[in-house]
C-alpha cells in the first residue's frame, strides 16, 4: 500500500508538472547569426537545411570569365540595430577531400574584396553572401570543396548549430546540378554521370544546368517533355550503335527511369 | 481487493484527475435559435457579361424583435483549380445594384445577413452563370474542302435555334483553319492565361486534318494553336483528333499521341510524341480512340495491328495482354482498324470497333471492346457480305442509351443491334444530298434538354444537319429541327454555360 501511495503521488507530481508551459529558448539573449534557406522558405520547416551546399561549375561560362559569385542567405537572429553589423566567415578543411584554396580557387574570406559584402545592413536582419569563385586553371581537371562556417565576433555569437555551415563543390568541368538530387534521380534523370550529362546536352540542346533544372522542376509537363525526349533521344543512340549501348564513365549502361 | 487492481483504481483516478483539467466548453445558452429569413432571391440567375445588372431587393427578416441587420453581398467564381477562390464584396447594403463584369463562368453571389443585436450571421447563395453571346448554342464545324470554319446557331430561350452566326471562327480571329474539319472537343479546365493569371478556361478545340485550334468559348478568340499547343511542335501536321482521358488531355498526331497532365499545374501545353516501345518501334495510331473521363485512352496501331494505351505522363506507351477468353488477339491481330467509338462507361469502358483483315479484305468483324492491360477482351461478331453494316462508310455508336450502332451505307442510315444483329433502315437522305457526318449526343439541362441523333449533309455548297429524336433507338419520322449553312459539315456541339469536359463522351 505505501508503495502504491508512492506511485500515486510520483504520477501526480509530473502530471501537475506537465502543465507547466514550455520555456522555449529564443535567442533574445545576444545577437546571432546563421545560414538559412531563402526568404521565401524561411518559415517552411522542410526547407530548414535548403542550400547547405551548391555545386557551381564555370563550364557553361564563357572562356574569358574568371571569377563567379555564388550567393547564400545568412540572418541575424536577436533583431535589428541602426547601424551595419559585420560577420565572419572561416574556411573548414573537409577530411579526405581537395579543398579549396584560398587566393586561387576563392576570394579569401579576409581579403576586403569578400570582407565588405560580410554585413547586415542597419534596420535588416538578412543578407545574401556573395562568395567569390575564381576559375582556376586546375578545375579543368579537378573539383574542390570549400567548407565554411561563420564564426563568433564582436556583433555576432553562432545561432543554431546545424545553420553555421555551407558547402560548395567547385570544377570547371561538366557536374551535377544542385537540383539533380535524390528525388530527380529516383524519378527523372537517374544515376548522375558527366557522360549523361553531355548526352542530354548535345542531343537536345538544352543546357541541363541548375537554372534549367530549376525550370522543369516548376513545370511537370515541361519536365515530361525534356525526359520524355531524353529517353527517346537515348533508345535511337542505342539503336544505332548495336552491341554498344552508351556506358559512362564508369563504364555503367545510361539508362533513364 | 489485491494490489493489482488498487493499483489499476489508482490509474484510472490518475487519468480521471488529469482529465478533469479539461476546459468546459459547453454552450449553456437554451434560447431558440434564431433564423433569418431572406425572400426575392432566386436560386440561380444567368447574365451576359458586361451588359446584363443584377438587381435584387430582398426581404429580411429575423425571430430576434430586436433585430438590426448589417449586409454584404459578395461573388465567388466556380471551378478554380490551384488556388482558393476569393470573396469578392460587391456591396454592403441591403438591394444589389450590379452590373456584371466577371467573366463567362460559373459563379457564386453571396448575400451575407448579420444581426448586431445578437451577432448571428447566416449566408445566402444563388448560382449566377454569366454567358457571352458565344456560351450557348450549337456549334457546326464545317469546311469547303481546304478551309475549315465554325458556324454558330444561338440557342437564347430553347435549344432550338432562334438565329445563326455564321463562320464565326474566321470573323473572330481573322483566319480561316486549314484543312478539312474532323472533331469538335470541350475542355473545361484547359488551363490558359486569357484572364490574366493562369486557370480553368473554358475552351473548344476545333480540329481539322491539317490545323487545331483552342479557342476560349467566352469570346471564340484562338488560346493556342498548332504551333503553339506543344513544347516542340511536331514536323508534320497531320492533326486526328483532341480529348479527355484519365488525369491528361490527349492529341493525336501524325499517328502519334501526346499527353497534358491535367492533375497538377500545368500551361495547357502538350508533350512530347510518345514511342511506343522501349526500342521506338515504328507504328502510326488511328484516328480513332476509345477513352472515358476515367480510364486512360486506348488505340490501335495500324502498323502492327495492335492495341496500345496511353498514359498520362509516361513518354512510352503501354502494351497490352489479351484475356484467355478472347475471341481475337489484341495484339499483331493482322487487321485494319475501320472504326471505334465509345459506347459505354465510363467505368469500365466499353467500346465498339469495326475491323477489315489485311491478308483477306472480304474478312470484316464487329468487335466489342473491353479494354485492359492485362486481359484484353475483344467479342468478335465476323460480318457476311448480305450484312448492310460489311459495306458502311460511316459509324456512329449511341452514346450510352439503346444498344445501337448507326451506321451510313451509301445514301442510307441503318441502325445495327449490338446485342441480335438485326439491321434496320432508319433514313434516306433526299437526293442530291450526301451524307457526310453522323453523331448521337445528348445532354440534359432543364429547359435545354435533347437527345438527338444528328445527320449531317451536303448539297452543292450547303449542308443541312437533320436534329432526330428516337424512340426506342428508332428514328422519329421528322426531325426536331434542321441546321443549315454553307460549306461541309463535319461534326456538330451543343454547348451552354453549366456543361463540364465530362458532359460528352469523347468519341468519333
Amino acid at each position: 500500500m505505501r508503495k502504491l501511495k508512492v506511485v500515486c503521488f510520483a504520477v501526480a507530481l509530473l502530471s501537475a508538472y506537465a502543465c507547466k508551459k514550455n520555456q522555449y529558448y529564443v535567442y533574445n539573449d545576444q545577437a546571432r547569426i546563421q545560414f538559412g534557406p531563402e526568404e521565401s522558405r524561411i518559415y517552411q520547416s522542410s526547407f530548414n537545411l535548403a542550400d547547405t551546399l551548391k555545386p557551381f561549375t564555370f563550364y557553361y561560362e564563357d572562356a574569358n570569365v574568371k571569377e563567379d559569385t555564388v550567393f547564400f542567405d545568412i540572418y541575424a537572429i536577436g533583431g535589428i540595430t541602426k547601424t551595419d553589423r559585420s560577420f565572419t566567415l572561416q574556411q573548414e578543411q573537409v577530411p579526405n577531400l581537395s579543398n579549396a584554396v584560398a587566393g586561387k580557387h576563392y576570394v579569401a574570406f579576409n581579403d576586403p574584396r569578400a570582407t565588405k559584402n560580410f554585413v547586415i545592413k542597419a534596420n535588416t536582419v538578412h543578407t545574401r553572401v556573395p562568395i567569390i569563385m575564381l576559375r582556376d586553371a586546375s578545375l579543368k581537371s579537378s573539383t574542390v570543396v570549400l567548407k565554411f562556417k561563420v564564426i563568433p565576433d564582436q556583433n555576432f555569437l553562432s545561432g543554431e548549430a546545424s545553420n553555421l555551415w555551407r558547402k560548395i563543390t567547385l570544377t570547371d568541368r561538366l557536374s551535377q546540378p544542385a537540383s539533380w538530387d535524390n528525388i530527380a534521380t529516383l524519378y527523372y534523370y537517374g544515376k548522375y554521370s558527366v557522360v549523361k550529362h553531355e548526352f542530354l546536352i548535345t542531343h537536345t540542346g538544352q543546357k541541363w544546368d541548375e537554372a534549367f533544372l530549376q525550370t522543369l522542376y516548376s513545370d511537370y509537363s515541361l519536365q515530361q517533355y525534356w525526359t520524355g525526349a531524353a529517353k527517346i533521344a537515348l533508345i535511337d543512340y542505342n539503336a544505332a550503335h548495336p552491341g554498344n549501348p552508351l556506358r559512362d564513365e564508369n563504364n555503367e549502361l545510361v539508362v533513364f527511369p | 481487493m489485491n494490489m493489482k487492481n488498487i493499483y489499476k483504481a489508482g490509474l484510472i483516478g490518475v487519468c480521471l484527475f488529469l482529465a478533469s483539467c479539461a476546459k468546459d466548453k459547453g454552450n449553456y445558452e437554451y434560447r431558440p435559435k434564431e433564423q433569418i429569413t431572406v425572400t426575392g432571391i432566386e436560386n440561380a440567375y444567368t447574365k451576359i457579361s458586361e451588359a446584363d445588372r443584377i438587381v435584387l431587393n430582398p426581404t429580411v427578416s429575423s425571430s430576434d424583435p430586436n433585430a438590426d441587420f448589417d449586409y454584404l453581398w459578395g461573388i465567388y467564381e466556380t471551378n478554380v483549380q490551384g488556388s482558393a477562390p476569393v470573396l469578392d464584396t460587391l456591396a454592403k447594403t441591403k438591394n444589389l445594384d450590379y452590373l456584371v463584369k466577371k467573366p463567362a463562368k460559373g459563379w457564386v453571389l453571396v448575400f451575407r445577413v448579420t444581426n448586431k443585436h445578437s451577432g448571428y450571421s447566416t449566408y445566402f447563395t444563388s448560382n449566377i452563370n454569366v454567358v457571352t453571346q458565344f456560351t450557348r448554342g450549337w456549334y457546326v464545324a464545317k469546311d469547303d474542302g481546304t478551309k475549315a470554319d465554325l458556324d454558330l446557331f444561338l440557342t437564347p430561350t430553347t435549344i432550338s435555334p432562334e438565329g445563326k452566326i455564321e463562320n464565326i471562327y474566321s470573323t473572330v480571329n481573322g483566319r480561316s483553319l486549314d484543312g478539312k474539319a474532323s472533331l469538335l472537343t470541350f475542355f473545361s479546365t484547359y488551363k490558359s492565361t486569357v484572364t490574366g493569371t493562369l486557370g480553368n478556361t473554358r475552351t473548344l478545340f476545333l480540329t481539322t486534318d491539317k490545323d487545331i485550334s483552342a479557342v476560349n468559348i467566352n469570346t471564340l478568340k484562338e488560346i493556342r494553336g498548332f504551333n503553339t499547343l506543344f513544347f516542340q511542335a511536331p514536323t508534320t501536321k497531320a492533326p486526328q483528333a483532341v480529348f479527355l482521358g484519365s488525369s491528361a488531355n490527349y492529341i493525336l498526331n501524325d499517328g502519334k499521341c501526346h499527353s497534358l497532365y491535367s492533375m497538377i499545374a500545368n500551361t495547357g501545353v502538350f508533350g512530347i510524341g510518345k514511342i511506343k516501345d522501349d526500342l521506338n518501334s515504328p507504328y502510326y495510331l488511328s484516328q480513332y480512340f476509345l477513352t472515358s473521363p476515367y480510364s486512360d485512352p486506348v488505340f490501335f496501331d495500324q502498323t502492327s495491328s495492335s492495341f496500345l494505351i496511353g498514359n498520362a505522363t509516361g513518354s512510352v506507351m503501354t502494351a497490352v495482354s489479351d484475356i484467355s477468353t478472347t475471341t481475337m488477339t489484341a495484339k499483331k491481330n493482322n487487321k485494319t482498324l475501320l472504326y471505334m467509338g465509345y459506347k459505354s462507361g465510363p467505368l469500365p469502358v466499353l467500346g465498339y470497333a469495326v475491323f477489315q483483315d489485311k491478308t483477306n479484305p472480304d474478312l470484316k468483324i464487329l468487335s466489342q471492346l473491353n479494354p485492359s492491360t492485362t486481359a484484353f477482351n475483344i467479342v468478335n461478331d465476323t460480318l457476311s457480305r448480305s450484312d448492310k453494316l460489311f459495306n458502311a462508310t460511316r459509324y456512329m455508336l449511341l452514346d450510352g442509351d439503346e444498344n445501337l450502332m448507326y451506321f451510313v451505307s451509301g445514301n442510307e442510315v441503318y441502325s445495327r443491334n449490338l446485342s441480335n444483329r438485326f439491321e434496320q433502315l432508319q433514313y434516306v437522305a433526299p437526293a442530291g444530298e450526301e451524307i457526310t457526318f453522323i453523331r448521337h449526343r445528348k445532354y440534359p439541362e432543364a429547359g435545354f434538354n435533347y437527345n438527338y441523333i444528328m445527320i449531317g449533309t451536303k448539297s452543292g455548297s450547303d449542308y443541312k444537319v437533320r436534329m432526330f429524336n428516337k424512340t426506342s433507338g428508332n428514328l422519329d419520322p421528322q426531325p426536331a429541327f434542321i441546321l443549315e449553312g454553307k460549306g461541309i459539315v463535319r461534326d456538330v456541339i451543343y454547348i451552354s454555360p453549366s456543361m463540364s469536359e465530362n458532359t460528352y463522351s469523347n468519341s468519333y
